[in-house]
């Protein structure tokens, strides 16, 4: 096949950090290739450098056969190379017309709008994929699998050659993806190379031609699906195999912690009903929308059940909000670290007493700060959290010790139940593997876990039960031991 | 057939109705029927043309400023409050100037223009390089404006200004005379104020340069990186209020033939209020010139009526702030409930 | 955004050299009328109006939010003083007595704390952005305020209250103890309280925080009280010092509040600014005006200065960030000369 893009011997350095170094990289016409590494590999660094976003310090570029300097912004989109960014770089005040064709309009010059040119453009952008999209729709409204579609057919008004999709996926609901793959299989039908940047690894097997993993600002191989498994995967982005370890839950005739019986609320879940025993890690899983983060933020009184019956540790609990939620020993940690789960801003201190201010009071009913430092320093110790001090904002931090700084805050309250919402999306295979190596730690010493998580194959490895929500409801419930990947993700995606 | 033809139509008109009540202005103006017809049942002498032209007429000078004000809340979703300073400097150097040179009242306009022009240019420039949110920068030229103004001048009254300003202030379209033999009409200064508002909607809705004020206004990364000229766009709209506070000044010392330096500022936050109210977002990225002009319209209604009830003027601010208290609350309201109804997941049976 | 400089650790150090060079920038141009113990007195008389509603200002905007309504408040809870004054004492209300005196500035604070919590209830719960809410408080109160007083000026107080806006304790005059003291319970709320520590985490980031244990929309409504309380303690200060209310006193010190505020390093995104950087914000603001009005300039001429103060320090935070970027680049460069060509990175 013809080559479209050829990146030789690149360099690019920042104050202190080789981002990278002397990589080659070649992207043929209309191919599907995937680029995949842990964060701060380089990869984002490349993405930048073709995009234009970025000037390699040495090294040669070639589009399409022809040697270019350097790309800016306004060239690689003249030479058709688009990038639709992770946070999708749309105008959530405007309709979804005037989003698709607002790049288009520009490149026109300007001066005064023809709105039924607008809608001209959209509508073709639209033909194109197969879509069909409300024009007038203000795009802030919409769901975020829609905007991607928006995204991508403003990239499509112009003449495309090369779409980057950066973590596309990330944040996108189950079907949403499979809708998206097909979308990109339809732009190579046009002859549109497609180059991915992605976390999750078995979506990347479904598209991808080519698959190239990046280690340390090196580009470390480039292969064909069918040559690549999980395992080898890993072992080429951490440059280290892993031992796979299986949960295995110790006493079955543990005490009850939690009890959940007929919990409802409209719109979000029906009908619930579960049991979590003490040392037990249970899956929960579903397509989001299934109901499965409702009703956690439900049992932690962010949204409370409107009916139902909770028991911990068999006493019956009623939870109208956070603060009932910790009085009864329920800690959540949720879905979305930078949003929900830290104040960026702050030091590590400062989020990990958060939860437990209360708890501090010394003289006069007053926060005593000696107290607060020692918490932080001992939870800092405990989950090997890499800061020199506590107070340290958070927000210089790698996301894998955000995600310990969010653990450490909630096990600081010192609950019996922990709710863990997706606790390694968007975290490294190293740190993945630490998170979930020290909660099954925390189950040995006997707190009752309940893991929600979108990866079939985390459940099975992490858990002993896993149960499978569909449409607000629990739908059936399997015991991980016996059980494989693809056989929860068929359960997850079955119709109701 | 015509069963089936007139029920689509029923449909159509429904929808086109829904359509209709999502749009701020459509309350509004709902509203501004409501108080006018409340207003006139009390007392008929509202609803009269020589009284409805009256209002129109001195409500013109905010009517003008509140168009610009409204770019730049859509631009930056940060409020300008330079603007009155800017429009009460102007007011006076035109006044002294005339004086001075004589001129005609184009020229006038011309030169209170340019002014305005460059002062709002030194807020657009500083926004833009030194990336300051748009209140703190406008606080500060507010001050600087305003101070040396008064430093220059000593804050010395001008009662007597160029005649010229007196002929356009005065001049009427569709002009009759009243019982007492005074003349009355539609002023000029209320056609500005209409011009002023259809330039405003024609920008903001039919060019690229206003489209790119929404979309600053709505994602300024997104915006940057699809190449929008942010910094075009910026002087645009921080100069565009600008040229409107100068007009709007030419149009005040047309109305009232005197400067006092000091009568201008201090309605910053009534033009604002006005805006918001006209539906424009404080977060930026929303809001239409239409809006603006109701929001404008029914303060002045509502001041108007006041007096046309015999209500001390005293009252003019609480009404307004029980009008924005509530028009806010309840906008806030119905969007907190919009976002509790999202339906999250569908459950099935 | 806030420049950077005024953000730092060290930006307290940076703001008091900033007020040493003043005072002696000042005692330099007027060494007759500036460094005397007379001016420092009456700088001490001066300063607690301004602090306190920059304090005021500060705690809205640490949230995230903004208080537009402080001087109205103030005003108000000052006409309510005078409302009840009479209410009690009819016309002998200048011979009240310390009791009655007290009565009405509980009253007083009652009123203002229960405007604040209006305030902060519709923020919280109805979720109206905080500078719509205020400003609509603003104009509501201006409005209130002139029916009350009908536009004039309502004089008349008992001595008391003229004592704790005019009296001298020792050397001392009593709104500075005042406001010494006020400052200190300010520095245990802000970081020895629940409310204190929770307020600077909603706002930064108020979803995080609402996941984190803290009563969210209870601490709004505490905040915008409190900012009303630093309003009433404003209109006490007030009062005692011109024996008389009005609809409109002070208008101008809103955007002093808020310089004070960006001279003190809060964001006003929130979740930032210290105690110690706004006393000394507030401060050189004082000192500033004081020793240009020493030198006979115009009071206009002030204004426009707190006008230049912002640009100034605005385009300083620019030009500091700019320094430093090129400071890096350079530094990026240098790295590279040194090692011409090699791959060993120092890692990432």
């Amino acid at each position: 096949m013809e080559e479209f893009l050829r990146l030789e011997k690149i360099h690019k350095s920042f104050v202190g950090v080789h981002a990278l170094k002397g990589v080659d990289f070649t992207l043929r016409k209309g191919e599907i290739h995937c680029l995949v590494g842990e964060n701060g590999c380089g990869k984002s660094t490349l993405i930048k450098i073709i995009s234009g976003v970025l000037q390699p310090d040495s090294g040669r570029i070639v589009v399409e056969g022809q040697p270019v300097a350097s790309l800016g912004s306004a060239a690689t989109m003249a030479r058709g190379i688009q990038v639709i960014y992770q946070d999708l770089s749309l105008f959530p005040n405007l309709t979804v017309a005037e989003n698709i064709a607002i790049a288009e309009v520009k490149e026109r010059g300007g001066g005064v709008v023809d709105w039924d040119e607008v809608r001209r453009i959209a509508r073709a952008a639209m033909a194109r994929i197969r879509v069909d999209l409300d024009l007038d729709a203000e795009v802030g409204e919409l769901p975020i699998g829609v905007q991607q579609l928006v995204a991508i057919c403003r990239a499509l008004t112009s003449d495309l050659k090369l779409l980057i999709l950066d973590e596309p996926t990330a944040s996108l609901p189950k079907h949403d993806i499979e809708n998206l793959l097909s979308v990109v299989r339809d732009l190579q039908a046009h002859g549109i190379a497609v180059l991915f940047v992605s976390h999750k690894l078995n979506e990347i097997f479904a598209v991808a031609e080519r698959i190239t993993v990046f280690r340390d600002g090196e580009r470390v191989a480039t292969l064909p699906p069918n040559e690549l498994d999980d395992d080898r995967l890993v072992a080429l982005m951490t440059g280290r195999t892993l031992a796979r370890k299986v949960f295995a839950f110790a006493d079955a005739s543990a005490r009850k912690v939690l009890e959940v019986r007929g919990l409802s609320k409209r719109n979000h879940f029906a009908d619930v009903s579960l049991e979590l025993r003490a040392g037990e890690i249970v899956g929960l899983t579903g397509l989001i929308g299934s109901g499965r983060t409702e009703l956690a933020l439900a049992l932690f009184g962010i949204s409370p059940a409107e009916s139902g019956e909770i028991r911990v540790e068999g006493k019956p609990v009623q939870i109208r909000s956070v603060q009932d939620a910790v009085a009864a020993g329920i800690a959540y940690v949720p879905e979305n670290r930078l949003v929900q789960g830290l104040v960026m801003k702050h030091s590590v201190e400062a989020n990990v007493t958060a939860t437990v201010l209360d708890r501090l009071l010394g003289r006069l009913g007053l926060v005593d700060p000696a107290r607060k430092q020692a918490l932080a320093r001992e939870w800092i110790k405990a989950l090997g959290i890499k800061v020199s001090n506590p107070a340290v904002p958070v927000q210089t931090l790698s996301g894998g010790n955000q995600q310990k700084v969010v653990i450490a805050k909630w096990l600081a309250a010192s609950p019996r139940i922990l709710i863990l919402d997706g606790p390694t999306v968007g975290v490294d295979v190293m740190a993945k593997a630490a998170i979930h190596d020290y909660v099954r730690g925390l189950a040995a010493r006997g707190m009752a876990v309940l893991l929600i998580t979108d990866e079939e194959a985390e459940a099975v490895a992490n858990t002993n039960r896993i149960l499978i929500m569909r449409a607000g409801r629990i739908r059936d419930e399997i015991v991980a031991a016996a059980a494989e990947a693809e056989q929860v993700q068929q359960l997850v995606e079955a119709p109701s | 057939m015509r069963a089936e033809g007139q029920r689509l139509a029923g449909a159509t008109v429904a929808a086109m109705l829904r359509q209709l009540l999502r749009h701020n202005e459509t309350w509004l103006a709902i509203l501004i029927v409501v108080l006018c017809a409340g207003i006139t049942i009390a007392n008929p002498a509202f609803l009269t043309y020589e009284n409805v032209a009256g209002f129109l007429k001195s409500s013109s000078m905010t009517g003008i400023m509140a168009v610009g004000v409204l770019i730049v809340l859509i631009l930056s979703g940060s409020p300008d409050v330079s603007f009155t300073a800017i429009a009460q400097v102007v007011e006076y150097a035109v006044a002294v100037a005339t004086l001075q040179w004589g001129g005609n009242i184009y020229l006038a306009l011309a030169a209170a223009a340019a002014m305005g022009v460059l002062m709002g240019l030194v807020n657009g420039a500083i926004v833009h390089w030194f990336r300051v949110p748009t209140i703190i920068v406008t606080i500060a030229t507010f001050n600087i404006y305003f101070g040396m103004l008064y430093v220059i001048t000593h804050g010395k009254l001008i009662n007597l200004v160029h005649p010229m300003f007196r002929d356009f202030g005065n001049t009427l379209l569709f002009s009759r005379v009243s019982s007492i033999g005074a003349s009355y009409g539609l002023s000029l200064m209320t056609l500005v104020w209409l011009a002023a508002v259809l330039l405003g909607w024609f920008i903001l809705r039919k060019t690229f340069l206003g489209r790119s004020v929404f979309a600053i206004g709505g994602n300024e990364v997104a915006a940057e990186r699809l190449g929008i000229a942010m910094l075009r766009t910026r002087l645009f709209a921080f100069g565009f209020v600008g040229l409107l506070s100068g007009v709007a000044a030419v149009v005040h010392l047309s109305i009232v033939q005197a400067v006092v330096p000091n009568i201008i500022v201090g309605k910053e936050l009534e033009v604002i209020a006005a805006v918001v109210l006209g539906g424009a977002s404080v977060f930026g990225g929303k809001g239409t010139a239409l809006g603006a002009a109701l929001g404008v319209l029914l303060f002045a209604i509502l001041n108007n009526g006041l007096t046309l009830l015999n209500v001390s003027s005293y009252w003019y601010n609480v009404t307004i702030g029980v009008v924005i208290t509530v028009a806010i609350t309840n906008s806030a309201y119905q969007a907190l409930r919009r976002r509790r109804a999202r339906v999250h997941v569908k459950v099935e049976a | 955004m806030i420049p950077a400089f005024l953000q730092r650790p060290s930006a307290n150090r940076t703001l008091a050299g900033v007020l040493v060079a003043i005072v002696v920038l000042m005692s330099a141009l007027n060494p007759q009328r500036f460094p005397t113990i007379g001016n420092l007195i009456s700088m001490s008389y001066q300063l607690p109006i301004i602090a306190f509603l920059s304090l005021g200002m500060m705690v809205a905007m640490v949230s995230g939010g903004i208080n537009l309504a402080i001087i109205a408040t103030a005003n108000f809870t000052g006409i309510v003083m005078a409302l009840l004054l009479r209410a009690v004492a009819g016309d002998a209300a200048e011979e009240a007595g310390a009791g009655v005196a007290l009565l009405a500035m509980g009253g007083g604070l009652a009123a203002a704390l229960v405007l604040g919590a209006v305030m902060g209830w519709l923020i919280a719960y109805v979720e109206v952005p905080a500078i719509l809410t205020t400003l609509a408080m603003m104009t509501l109160l201006n409005g209130v305020n002139l029916v009350i007083t009908k536009g004039y000026t309502l004089s008349g107080f008992p001595e008391f209250l003229l004592g704790v806006g005019n009296g001298m304790l020792g050397p001392v005059p009593i709104p500075f103890l005042i406001l010494v003291a006020v400052v200190m319970g300010m520095a245990v709320f802000l970081r020895r309280t629940r409310t204190g520590l929770g307020l600077y985490l909603l706002g930064s980031n108020p979803i995080a925080a609402g996941y984190s244990n803290l009563h969210v929309r209870a601490v709004l409504v505490r905040t915008y009280a409190l900012s009303s309380a630093f309003s009433a303690l404003t209109a006490f200060i007030m009062v005692g010092q011109l024996n008389s209310v009005k609809a409109n006193y002070a208008e101008s010190y809103l955007l002093v509040s808020v310089l004070a505020c960006f001279l003190g390093g809060v964001d006003p995104f929130g979740g930032t600014g210290t105690l110690t950087g706004m006393v000394l914000a507030v401060v050189i603001l004082q000192v500033v005006s004081t020793g240009v009005n020493l030198l006979r300039m115009d009071p206009f001429f002030i204004q426009a200065l707190w006008g230049f103060i912002i640009l100034v320090l605005i385009a300083a935070g620019f030009l500091g960030e700019r320094l430093r970027e090129v400071r890096r680049l350079r530094a990026a460069r240098l790295a590279q000369q040194a090692a011409p060509g090699s791959t060993v990175g120092t890692g990432p």
